[in-house]
């Protein structure tokens, strides 16, 4: 069975439960697809069932929320099976979790929680990682998460911490350009800085994503349009990094397929513009 | 300053635990506790759509306040402990038993058991249907083996048992129903089959005898102590029409002699 090759350095879009019978019906033209991994690790079903069709259609790039690289809980063996048993079932381009934690003394609270950054939280997660990736055999695309508040006790920029991280472990970056802007919203730190500290050679993917201000703070809800400020430093990030795999993320208030490829298409033309730049 | 599993620990209490007061070092420091109450909401909101998506019916069936509220407890007595949000919810059905302002449904424990089984079944391992293989296999088993004989479920199969009517209750709660949606809880109970077809999630209301009989060999009991369950619970349990009738659905995906 052929399958498609490279992503490549276009725009694609995150696949959500609502969209999948239409992508499998109308079968539209979308670059790439990038689906989370735990959705998919049943031992069987209709939504396996789906993403054995769709990948034979698409490049595709898995994104884990649920593998709590940052946590100081061991790391769970069966959830790293099912996600090598998924590796192997769809043959992904891409492979990608979150440089957070989840949860600690077993309880999990299965959202994507910031790390102190400190040299002990570093040294911590970056062990986690090669663990990861010498357990999976294939690099793992790591994104910088959003955040709401900060400990006191951070001794390392965000952004050093980020860069540290790919270049100990030689790990990949997924960078999310919108997840700079609001953590330099609510940290107060300059999101130019942040892109300029990032190593090029290790950037495998971008992320954008829509914001929710809530007065005190910027809340990463994935749930509406990218923010024109945010476009503007994802075109500053592309003429910095050359043109990257780029993907819109919408997870809540979903909105037709057809308003996630209108994003896609805006990502593509800052893509293309930096691509005549080039030639 | 903490320790990284400190920061951790005490940062997990500081959600999971409504109001505890953090002794973390967080900036912006003025307005740490209601940066925390940020995460601690958007926890406990995943929590209720998560568990409102797995047990819908139970969500109606409580309205949706007395659902989340529910649910946080749930959370908060049973955390998560995976980072696949997917399968949890395991427990929920047991801890309704026994949480107080529940006890005007005394279904509802048991509606929570069926919507778990239909979303273990519906995560359920693939398994190719070969109803004649099976047919084959149970020929070739010599008449005094067959008490020893193995009987393997198709890994979809869940069996659920209510001394209330719990199908009719799911039925009548699910969005395209129409027409009497009035539920007698004198009808009595129902022994239920839940499993995964081509079709997608099938619900089959059982007799007590084939229910006891299934309920055993999914233990991994050998058929002549299945057999000896049926007949206890039903004495008119008829063996021969009990495996053509689940070979031939698939219920039966093979038979170890």
């Amino acid at each position: 069975m052929p399958i498609p090759h490279s992503i490549g350095a276009h725009a694609g879009v995150g696949l959500r439960a609502p969209h999948v019978r239409q992508v499998l019906a109308e079968r539209p033209h979308i670059a790439w697809l990038e689906v989370h991994s735990e959705n998919y690790y049943a031992g069987g079903g209709t939504a396996l069932a789906a993403l054995d069709r769709i990948r034979v259609d698409y490049p595709l790039s898995l994104h884990g929320v649920g593998m709590s690289l940052g946590s100081t809980d061991p790391i769970d063996a069966t959830h790293l099976g099912k996600l090598r048993r998924l590796i192997d079932r769809c043959e992904p381009q891409l492979v990608s979790e979150h440089l957070c934690w989840s949860g600690a003394g077993g309880r999990h609270l299965n959202d994507l929680l910031p790390l102190p950054y400190t040299e002990e939280a570093l040294a911590h997660v970056c062990r986690r990682i090669a663990q990861v990736q010498d357990f999976l055999g294939r690099e793992l695309a790591v994104e910088n998460v959003s955040s709401y508040l900060a400990f006191a006790d951070a001794t390392i920029p965000e952004w050093e911490f980020v860069a540290a991280v790919a270049r100990r472990t030689g790990c990949k970056l997924l960078v999310d350009v919108n997840n700079i802007y609001v953590n330099a919203t609510n940290h107060g730190f300059d999101a130019d800085t942040y892109l300029a500290a990032m190593p090029v050679e290790a950037i495998a993917e971008i992320h954008l994503a829509g914001f929710e201000d809530i007065g005190s703070c910027l809340i990463d809800t994935h749930g509406a349009p990218v923010a024109p400020d945010v476009w503007s430093l994802y075109a500053r990030a592309i003429d910095r990094y050359g043109p990257r795999p780029t993907l819109i993320e919408w997870d809540v208030d979903i909105p037709p397929l057809d308003t996630l490829l209108a994003e896609a298409a805006k990502a593509q033309s800052v893509l293309d513009a930096r691509d005549a730049i080039a030639a | 300053m903490p320790s990284l599993r400190e920061l951790q620990q005490e940062f997990v209490a500081a959600v999971l635990e409504d109001g505890a007061a953090t002794t973390l070092a967080i900036t912006p420091a003025r307005d740490a506790p209601e940066r925390v109450a940020i995460y601690r909401r958007a926890v406990f909101a995943n929590y209720r759509n998560a568990l409102g998506a797995t047990f819908p019916v139970v969500a109606r069936l409580t309205g949706t306040p007395f659902f989340n509220a529910a649910v946080d407890a749930f959370v908060r007595a049973h955390p998560s402990t995976s980072g696949d949000l997917n399968i949890y919810g395991d427990g929920l059905a047991t801890f309704l038993a026994d949480y107080a302002p529940a006890t005007e449904l005394p279904y509802l424990p048991d509606v929570a058991r069926l919507e778990w089984a239909i979303d273990e079944a519906s995560r359920a391992l693939d398994a190719p249907r070969a109803p004649e293989s099976v047919l084959a296999a149970l020929g070739a088993v010599v008449a005094d083996r067959l008490p020893a004989m193995r009987v393997i479920l198709e890994p979809s199969c869940r069996l659920v048992a209510s001394r209330y009517p719990i199908l009719r209750i799911w039925q009548v709660n699910q969005p395209d129903h129409e027409d009497d949606d009035r539920v007698s809880l004198d009808q009595g109970g129902q022994a239920l089959l839940i499993r995964r077809d081509e079709q997608g999630i099938a619900l089959e209301s059982l007799g007590d005898g084939e229910f006891a009989w299934l309920s055993a060999l999914a233990t991994g009991a050998a058929l002549g102590i299945a057999i000896d369950a049926a007949l206890e619970a039903d004495a008119a349990f008829d063996l021969g029409t009990a495996l053509s009738t689940h070979i031939a659905a698939g219920t039966i995906a093979s038979i170890i002699a």
